[in-house]
């Protein structure tokens, strides 16, 4: 802690109801999805709106995982991402390996390039790929929805990557060749078990971006491979505005990953925090 | 016996292949596109019209008029999202190892999808039954619940479609601010507030100073984002009222989808990638000045 933290008591009481004000504030749309999801249709669209349920029933939740398509949605979600992971990593964890440890002209040049791609709209990607993945025979598949979706993660995935092997002193992997091993033998048994914080770091992001991706699903999903979020946009088009079973939907998405950001905060943070910090 | 540099170029190969086949041969695509007229849909040949596609995508009103809805959004929500992620970032310094609860609430709207947050928000405002509408008027903030009509107003629903993408990554600059905080030297702040300099000097004089690469990244990487935002905006509004909402991300998808000319959607989104860049590169060597701080 510097010289930014409060001394004086007075004060300190001020910033606490200030930020009590503002997270109550901010954690409230949330809160109140969750409110609704457990309300009746006809609380749902009540005039005026109630915050709380006078009735609390568990049917949007009935409802929406017995519609068709939603349970698989899921699935499809789960297997796109875990894919997407996968891929992200393999890809990502050799080529920064090399970017730091070998410091050469084509990795630098590599790893400016990654940050471009970063730029580039879904949408400018995303045409191209539909007839590519038609003409390979991959529509509508949850591979070429996770190759889609690691477009975005990887040069994500590259730079976090970077980062974290930057932070690994040079001296373990030299001692580990003095010892005998192999160049990607040094990799794969001692720098990758130093580093393995940053490659959970890299996970979660790369899972994160592909759980919830919307733009590829719309534009390389019909039928086999569609994932949830798509299922939670066609509740309000396909019956009308359907909040009731569009929230149950929506909060059954999202707790799974506020719980996995719960469980795994720091790890997040120091992702979210560590390439902005270092400059 | 391979060399370092063989090495090191092979095992960057698999990243870069994906790359080349994934984004570049695509993107190669896209721009090779944006000199024919073509129609998927109805199977119609590839005819080359030069530069046709970029003369209308430039002379015509929708794209100008996108352009600047693209530039006003990103501004809402960068601006917005500076002010209040300072705001909190400062909050939690000040409040040291004690605000670590709130840390922790703060981080969980990062996790939801964007799409969610969109579809959540548009619920919160809806016209004349939405939550916030009652609340402002029970507060005796507005006289009546449907006063102020969110998405439906087209003077002000950019600003409304923007507020789910503010809520959602508010955690991103504020996290990021925080941990710039933690890292200024404490002995700076010392010395300042010994010269007698109050908290608002210091923190002009001071402390913003000395955050600059760390805003300058946030901010950037926070304006590409909102620049190329199209799910929460999408099924908020789907571009309108009255195309108000209408940015670059959804015209092009829009142009190359529904109304099936992927050869000016392609002129469009090429011009909109080539300006993406440009104001990207330029803002990272301005503001950012990667070298020039200690």
């Amino acid at each position: 802690m510097n010289g930014l933290e409060t001394r004086r008591a007075g004060t300190r009481s001020i910033l606490w109801i200030c930020l009590t004000v503002l997270v109550i504030l901010y954690a409230f749309p949330f809160v109140y999805m969750l409110f609704t999801s457990f309300k009746t249709p006809i609380e749902t669209n009540a005039i005026p709106p109630q915050i709380l349920p006078s009735t609390w029933t568990i049917q949007n939740y009935i409802t929406v995982l017995s519609t068709q398509g939603v349970p698989q949605s899921f699935l499809n979600s789960l297997q796109t991402a875990a894919l997407s992971t996968i891929l992200s990593l393999v890809l990502a964890v050799p080529a920064s390996y090399a970017v730091t440890r070998y410091r050469t002209r084509p990795g630098r040049i590599f790893i400016l390039l990654a940050l471009v791609m970063r730029m580039v709209p879904a949408i400018v990607v995303g045409a191209p790929l539909i007839t590519m993945f038609h003409t390979i025979g991959l529509s509508d598949t949850s591979l070429a929805l996770a190759i889609a979706q690691t477009t975005v993660s990887l040069p994500l995935s590259i730079w976090l990557m970077a980062s974290f092997f930057e932070a690994v002193p040079d001296e373990l992997d030299e001692s580990a060749r003095v010892d005998g091993c192999s160049r990607l033998g040094s990799l794969w048994r001692v720098v990758l078990p130093v580093a393995r914080g940053g490659v959970a770091v890299t996970a979660i992001f790369a899972f994160l971006a592909s759980w919830n991706d919307f733009i590829f699903a719309l534009l390389l999903t019909s039928v086999r491979a569609v994932t949830t979020p798509l299922q939670i946009a066609n509740f309000q088009s396909q019956f009308g505005l359907d909040w009731g079973n569009m929230t149950s939907l929506a909060v059954l998405y999202s707790v799974p990953v506020i719980i996995l950001a719960i469980v795994l905060q720091r790890h997040i943070v120091a992702g979210l925090t560590l390439g902005a910090v270092k400059g | 016996m391979l060399t370092d540099s063989r090495f090191a170029l092979l095992l960057m190969l698999p990243a870069a292949a994906f790359l080349a086949a994934f984004v570049a041969w695509p993107l190669i695509q896209f721009v090779y596109n944006s000199f024919f007229r073509y129609n998927p849909i109805a199977g119609s040949p590839h005819t080359f019209v030069g530069l046709r596609n970029y003369l209308q995508a430039l002379s015509s009103a929708d794209f100008g008029n996108s352009a600047l809805r693209t530039v006003a959004y990103t501004f809402i929500v960068v601006a917005l999202e500076f002010v209040l992620g300072l705001t909190v970032a400062l909050l939690f310094s000040g409040l040291g190892n004690r605000s670590r609860i709130f840390r922790t609430i703060f981080l969980y709207p990062l996790m939801i999808a964007p799409i969610v947050a969109g579809l959540l928000w548009r619920f919160l405002l809806i016209d004349n039954s939405g939550i916030v509408n009652q609340l402002l008027y029970e507060a005796h903030i507005i006289s009546s619940p449907n006063q102020i009509q969110w998405l439906s107003d087209p003077n002000i629903a950019l600003f409304s479609v923007a507020l789910p993408d503010v809520w959602l990554t508010t955690s991103f600059i504020t996290l990021v601010l925080f941990a710039g905080l933690q890292n200024v030297p404490g002995d700076i702040i010392e010395a300042a507030r010994l010269d007698g300099a109050r908290y608002p000097t210091l923190l002009a004089r001071v402390i913003l100073p000395q955050l600059r690469p760390v805003i300058a990244v946030a901010l950037i990487v926070r304006g590409v984002d909102a620049a190329r935002a199209f799910d929460v905006i999408v099924v908020q509004t789907n571009g309108g009222p009255q195309n108000s909402t209408n940015v670059l991300s959804l015209l092009v998808y829009n142009t190359q989808i529904a109304n099936g000319n992927p050869g000016l959607a392609s002129a469009m989104g090429t011009i909109y990638l080539i300006a993406m860049m440009v104001i990207a590169i330029v803002a990272v060597v301005t503001i950012w000045r990667p070298g020039s701080e200690s």
